[in-house]
């Protein structure tokens, strides 16, 4: 556990802990009206005491906005990789575990799939669905699963291969036994730094296409849109850009720090490398 | 040879595949394509009409047939929303954003490869700190942000290049390169960091083994160990990553060069996502796709030239 203390660890878990907590607390914390209320006095003011953010085109005081599209991201991300997760898993499982035939159509599909960007297919799930919150999730969700299917593929094979399998098998233990006891848990390492990273990607890939107007829809508090509504404003209201744009780094950032901690800890095959 | 003939054979199969997501994407998920062109409020004789019209009143296979058929023999349809035909269309944006992914791969190369090669050969000291931290920062900040921040530094702050907007290279090429410059190194920055991270750990590993050892005591300057040796067996899985992100590149030029207004094949597709011209995002989608999966193949073929242990299997 003494990774834990390194200054990566503690610095990837204090943003993650502060962005969770904002995530989690802010709907509570924050009165609705508060971030819903138009100012036209109070546009584009400097961060001060007053603001401590500052305002944004409407006078909506941004430290406001910021905690609950903080709240929007989490929802978002975490949704959206867990559902890649329940897609993703199955089929890599299935995949890897039975091999043959099965294996290489399931990897047919999921590479085909891999030529799509993630973002091209989540946009475009997006405008065919319709923008709204549930449909980014599906969006980012869907476009997301193949990745996942792929690494849980390839730990499925490797596990599959260890001696222990082969002595559940010989004491004739059904397939859905070994992959449920033997398999499933054996992997879970690996998908879990994975999912880790996916919900740093998640969050990046909601703020873009919120910020293209295809994700979450105004009034929403949303950092994509708070970025894209300062575009228009950047010459006198800089901060309302670097606001949610810090926001959204800092989150990524730790979550990406955290998950290559989880991989130092978790993986025991990269010991030797840092 | 017959390397090359089964992944060109994979390549056309691929193809296929990609052909039916991109259609099913339009057509089978709940949205109908004659109610994205007018609206959920429209009225339904002219829903009806229109979807006669488009033909989508036809089995889906007959749809797809005809969509394939037009694609495989140029007649790449109408857009709805720019009434020209869609080959033509697509045909002028694509110098514009090879433009940009070739700009970017070159800035993200050129500044990558020496970045990790100091964070791996000061390990753990501080010019390592320094470069990983940097990497860290540009896989974590969202690249239209780093666009965002190009143009109030660059462009707005210091006035060097224009901040929105796309030149033709025939016409005037000093003036484009200026306008794919900015586009380009927003989009460089996320995939620089990865590279760097990657030539990072890629050196690691080489640098520990034994034939590097070898090199020093036989007297080899530290220069010779680390370019000629090192960084000739630690380059080609930097290339393979580099050319595995095309695929993110060609996600991102979607939000760089709306970002941007540089009028590309990402400003295109996301034009036509938001008019829900339908016929012109199968087009743009299919074309992405394809150049993405193109893109992979030439990597895989340039790994085994660049590194002959690679067996062509």
């Amino acid at each position: 556990m003494r990774v834990l203390l390194t200054p990566k660890a503690l610095i990837g878990l204090s943003l993650v802990a502060v962005f969770a907590l904002a995530a989690i607390g802010a709907p509570f914390l924050v009165p609705e009206e508060l971030t819903t209320k138009i100012n036209v006095l109070a546009r584009l003011k400097p961060p001060s005491l007053a603001h401590p953010l500052g305002t944004d085109q409407l006078g909506r005081e941004l430290v406001w906005r910021v905690l609950l599209g903080a709240h929007t991201s989490l929802v978002i991300a975490v949704l959206a990789v867990a559902l890649s997760l329940v897609v993703g898993l199955p089929l890599g499982v299935v995949s890897g575990y039975f091999g043959g035939w099965t294996d290489h159509s399931l990897m047919r599909l999921v590479d085909t799939l891999l030529s799509f960007p993630v973002l091209l297919l989540a946009l475009t799930i997006s405008a065919v669905l319709g923008p709204s919150v549930p449909n980014t999730i599906l969006a980012i969700g869907i476009a997301f699963s193949p990745y996942l299917s792929r690494i849980v593929r390839g730990e499925t094979l490797r596990v599959a291969a260890l001696p222990y399998v082969e002595a559940a098998r010989s004491q004739g233990a059904s397939n859905w036994r070994i992959i449920r006891l033997h398999i499933v848990p054996n992997i879970m390492a690996p998908v879990i730094v994975q999912a880790t990273i996916s919900v740093a990607f998640a969050i990046l890939a909601e703020a873009a296409l919120s910020f293209l107007g295809l994700g979450t829809q105004p009034p929403t508090p949303s950092w994509g849109l708070m970025i894209q509504a300062s575009r228009d404003y950047l010459d006198v209201a800089a901060w309302t850009a670097l606001v949610p744009g810090v926001a959204v780094a800092a989150t990524v950032l730790g979550l990406n720090m955290l998950g290559d901690v989880l991989r130092d800890v978790l993986d025991p095959t990269l010991v030797t490398e840092r | 040879m017959s390397y090359l003939a089964r992944r060109g054979a994979l390549f056309v199969l691929t193809l296929f595949l990609i052909s039916i997501v991109t259609f099913a994407i339009t057509h089978i998920l709940p949205g109908d394509v004659a109610m994205m062109i007018m609206g959920t409020q429209s009225n339904p004789t002219a829903l009806a009409g229109l979807r006669e019209s488009l033909g989508l009143n036809d089995p889906l296979i007959e749809q797809y047939g005809r969509w394939i058929g037009g694609m495989l023999t140029g007649d790449w349809g109408v857009s709805l929303r720019y009434k020209e035909p869609i080959a033509a269309l697509i045909g002028q944006k694509v110098t514009a954003s090879a433009m940009i992914v070739v700009l970017s791969l070159l800035i993200a190369l050129a500044t990558a490869i020496p970045l990790g090669v100091v964070s791996a050969v000061y390990r753990d000291r501080w010019q390592d700190t320094a470069g990983s931290g940097l990497a860290l920062a540009g896989i974590s900040l969202p690249d239209f942000f780093w666009g965002i921040v190009l143009i109030l530094l660059i462009s707005r702050g210091l006035g060097w290049l224009p901040s929105s907007g796309y030149a033709s290279p025939t016409e005037d090429f000093w003036l484009a390169f200026r306008h794919a410059l900015l586009p380009a190194t927003a989009l460089g920055l996320s995939l620089m960091a990865h590279l760097t991270r990657m030539t990072r750990s890629a050196m690691l590993e080489v640098l520990g083994q034994d034939f590097i050892r070898v090199c020093r005591a036989k007297g080899l300057g530290h220069g010779a160990v680390v370019f000629r040796h090192a960084l000739r067996n630690a380059i080609s899985p930097v290339v393979t990553v580099a050319g595995l992100q095309l695929g993110y590149l060609f996600g991102s030029i979607i939000v760089i060069e709306s970002l941007f207004n540089y009028t590309g094949m990402g400003w295109l597709t996301y034009q036509a996502l938001l008019n829900r011209d339908v016929p012109l995002i199968q087009s743009t989608v299919f074309v992405i796709a394809a150049v993405v999966m193109l893109a992979n193949l030439v990597v895989d073929v340039l790994y085994t030239l660049i590194d002959p242990r690679v067996r062509l299997e």
